[in-house]
């Protein structure tokens, strides 16, 4: 049940989900911080355990090398620019958890935790969010070729076997997760104070169906 | 949808779906098309199974995977009913198949995936519309609670369907009555406080409260679209036949009345309340208007099509209605007469050539005369895949009424929007069921013009030449046909221009 989101949203207030979608660099839901750094320890340790490999399942989403930019920028990045509720963020782990429990073989490692957060974030998203870009700007934000995006779309799809579906009690245990790795990692001293953070140096605002306006990153996924 | 323990993981249902090929069955012949894709009747070869394919279009690269098919795969994944149509699977095709020509872009996801659906024979509009169609008091009972059955489940499964209309009710040869067209629907939480997209159902089936712009809204919507097609197949026609918004809300005062605090408390709130407001106070007359039904049938119609939601009767409370327990009662479905199936080979070869040769004349027409462009067609729906599909699908007029009443269309239609008028305006895309003239010389199947005779579209004369284009119709850009909703609405295009539609037809 999407809407579940909503009621995650009334009471999960240390996530900061309910922030404005609208880009404000002070206001980072700190939802975005506690996912990258959740996933930040289990690419180290799963890249250590499997010398890189994902397994066979995500190979898709292998790339070559993995990218410069780091997970805590590339996730606000991808908030930065397609404005999706900080909901997403939460709807792409559980996305990303639920694949990880299906294909037992497979592990999120740098090679492909940047391919695997874009798509799960776009489809998180599309299924959200009334208002969502398309897939040709969710790629030039997340680094890949349109095609590829839309390849990775489906694989992704595919391997959660159209299990997009998110009820609020599941949206809630998650949440509550984020919460708790929060409260074990002092996350929340580690977030920037309000009003000193990345400034906002380029564009704020996105007109839709511009796919020029986020600058592209190379970061060779 | 607990999160899985992996000692608890199923590992031998993986991969379930997407795993197939395309290539397990094969296609007999296309039964619909729409923007979504086309639809195929087909046989699973291992198995000998006659199964319906919807082809889910990848061609818009921007887009990606339609979200109208993530949609309708993640919840048609949860609903398992009798009255609900079954999704039984998706598959793949790997490469270009050969019935189409190769993606230039060498895309080879492009086009690949079919949702594979349980077969239905027919649907509500196109049996209702076949020619001499007379259904009986127990027979209309009897889908009635199927529909009734259907729309509960999915309601106490919390997903609101958002687009009942008699084409998307398919039904079989056993007399079984299912919901199709997911595309809309979505899953809803009880506490109504999401604020949901109003541009949903299609126009005529639209309730007054999303037409006021109402974004908080339940399982009623559902219900009022249930009451139309209750009265429709009571009346004989469609009942509230709106062109757009502010007359689809007139013609629904003219026979409930005009809503005020006293009856609807609260709709003064509702956001478009002051644009629509009523100029003069209509009384509710909407037992005058059917006093020839049936007394048990009217008080559960004048419940259904009530105004105010939060009155309107429920799914569960409409089949406990006396008219279900009351002479005669519903008959069994397997007691209702088979019709016979509407794809035989030849109608489909008549259909293509006809669909050449108007495509030919009506490349002609539309370099010589401009009257054309007011149709609605796909070309001017602004889908970067409109013109590409103009060869298979060329009528956008011209071959609408050869796929009228065409079971099957269901499965593809056009979806991104059920926004206002899927039908052309001009009213009364055909609802003339039993309708004396209806069909003549063209069979249920629309093969041929048609009646000359039809009411009289508002737009449909050809003296309106080059007449506005119907943006107002078509927010979304979406060709208001496909399928079956073109079936209906050719009736009036086509009888405002019969003429050059006669020299079509050959």
């Amino acid at each position: 049940m999407l809407s579940g989101a909503s009621g995650g949203d009334r009471q999960h207030h240390q996530l900061r989900l309910t922030e404005p979608s609208s880009y404000d660099s002070s206001t980072t839901p700190r939802v975005l911080t506690v996912l990258s750094c959740v996933l930040e320890k289990l690419v180290a340790r799963n890249d250590q355990l499997s010398g890189g490999s994902g397994g066979k399942s995500l190979s898709a989403f292998h790339g070559v090398r993995s990218p410069a930019i780091g997970l805590d920028k590339y996730v606000e990045r991808i908030y930065k620019y397609t404005s999706c509720s900080p909901s997403c963020f939460v709807v792409a782990f559980v996305y990303i958890d639920r694949l990880l429990h299906r294909y037992p073989d497979s592990l999120v490692v740098s090679l492909n935790v940047h391919r695997l957060l874009v798509t799960s974030v776009m489809i998180a998203s599309k299924i959200l969010d009334d208002e969502h870009y398309n897939n040709a700007f969710y790629a030039r934000v997340g680094g890949v070729s349109n095609p590829e995006l839309n390849k990775l779309e489906l694989e992704l799809l595919f391997l959660l076997d159209f299990n997009v579906t998110v009820s609020s009690r599941v949206f809630e245990s998650y949440c509550q997760h984020l919460e708790k790795e929060m409260l074990c990692n002092g996350i929340s001293e580690r977030l920037p104070a309000p009003g000193i953070t990345i400034s906002v140096d380029d564009v704020t605002e996105i007109p839709v169906e511009d796919p020029q306006t986020p600058p592209s990153i190379l970061v060779d996924l | 949808m607990a999160i899985a323990a992996p000692e608890q993981l199923n590992i031998t249902e993986i991969p379930a779906w997407g795993s197939r090929s395309v290539d397990c069955f094969e296609k007999l012949e296309q039964i619909g098309e729409g923007t979504y894709g086309q639809v195929y009747m087909a046989r699973e070869i291992k198995t000998g199974e006659i199964v319906a394919l919807k082809k889910i279009r990848m061609d818009n690269e921007r887009e990606g995977f339609p979200i109208t098919a993530i949609r309708e795969i993640k919840i048609l994944k949860k609903l398992h009913h009798e009255n609900v149509i079954k999704l039984k699977e998706i598959v793949t095709s790997t490469g270009p198949e050969k019935d189409e020509p190769p993606a230039p872009d060498g895309n080879k996801y492009r086009g690949g995936i079919y949702m594979v659906f349980e077969y239905m024979d027919h649907d509500l509009t196109g049996l209702a519309d076949r020619p001499g169609m007379r259904f009986s008091v127990a027979q209309i009972k009897c889908y009635m609670r199927q529909l009734l059955t259907g729309l509960h489940y999915c309601h106490v499964n919390q997903v609101l369907h958002r687009d009942i209309k008699g084409s998307n009710l398919l039904i079989d040869n056993e007399g079984n009555l299912k919901l199709a067209d997911f595309g809309l629907a979505r899953s809803f939480s009880s506490d109504h406080n999401a604020n949901l997209t109003n541009r949903v159902i299609t126009l005529w089936y639209r309730p007054p409260e999303l037409l006021l712009g109402t974004t908080k809204y339940g399982p009623a919507v559902d219900m009022w679209s249930v009451g139309c097609i209750f009265a429709e197949l009571l009346n004989g026609k469609p009942v509230f036949p709106g062109k757009d918004e502010p007359e689809q809300l007139n013609k629904i005062f003219d026979i409930c009345g005009t809503p005020s605090e006293e009856i609807w408390p609260g709709v003064s709130k509702i956001p478009w309340y002051n644009n629509f407001k009523p100029s003069r106070v209509i009384k509710r007359r909407l037992r005058e208007h059917f006093r020839h039904f049936d007394r048990h049938a009217l008080d559960l119609l004048d419940k259904m099509l009530t105004l105010d939601p939060s009155q309107r009767i429920s799914a569960k409370d409409a089949l406990d209605a006396e008219y279900f327990w009351t002479d005669p009662l519903p008959c069994d479905p397997k007691s209702l007469p088979k019709y016979e199936s509407s794809h035989e080979f030849q109608t489909k070869k008549k259909r293509q050539q006809q669909r050449q040769h108007e495509e030919n004349s009506k490349r002609q027409k539309q370099q010589h005369n401009q009257q054309h462009s007011r149709l609605p067609p796909i070309q001017q729906s602004g889908h970067a895949h409109a013109q590409m599909r103009v060869g298979q699908n060329p009528p956008a007029h011209g071959g609408q009424p050869q796929v009228a009443g065409v079971p099957g269309h269901h499965y593809g239609k056009p979806r991104p929007s059920a926004g206002p008028g899927r039908y052309p305006p001009g009213g009364n895309p055909s609802g003339n069921y039993n309708h004396p003239n209806r069909g003549q010389g063209s069979g249920g199947y629309g093969t041929g013009p048609c009646p000359p005779q039809g009411r009289a579209p508002p737009y449909g004369s050809s003296s309106m030449p080059g007449a506005a284009p119907r943006g107002p119709n078509y927010p979304h850009g979406a060709p208001p046909y496909g399928t079956s909703a073109a079936g209906r609405g050719s009736s009036n295009i086509m009888s405002g221009n019969r003429n050059q539609q006669y020299n079509w037809q050959q």
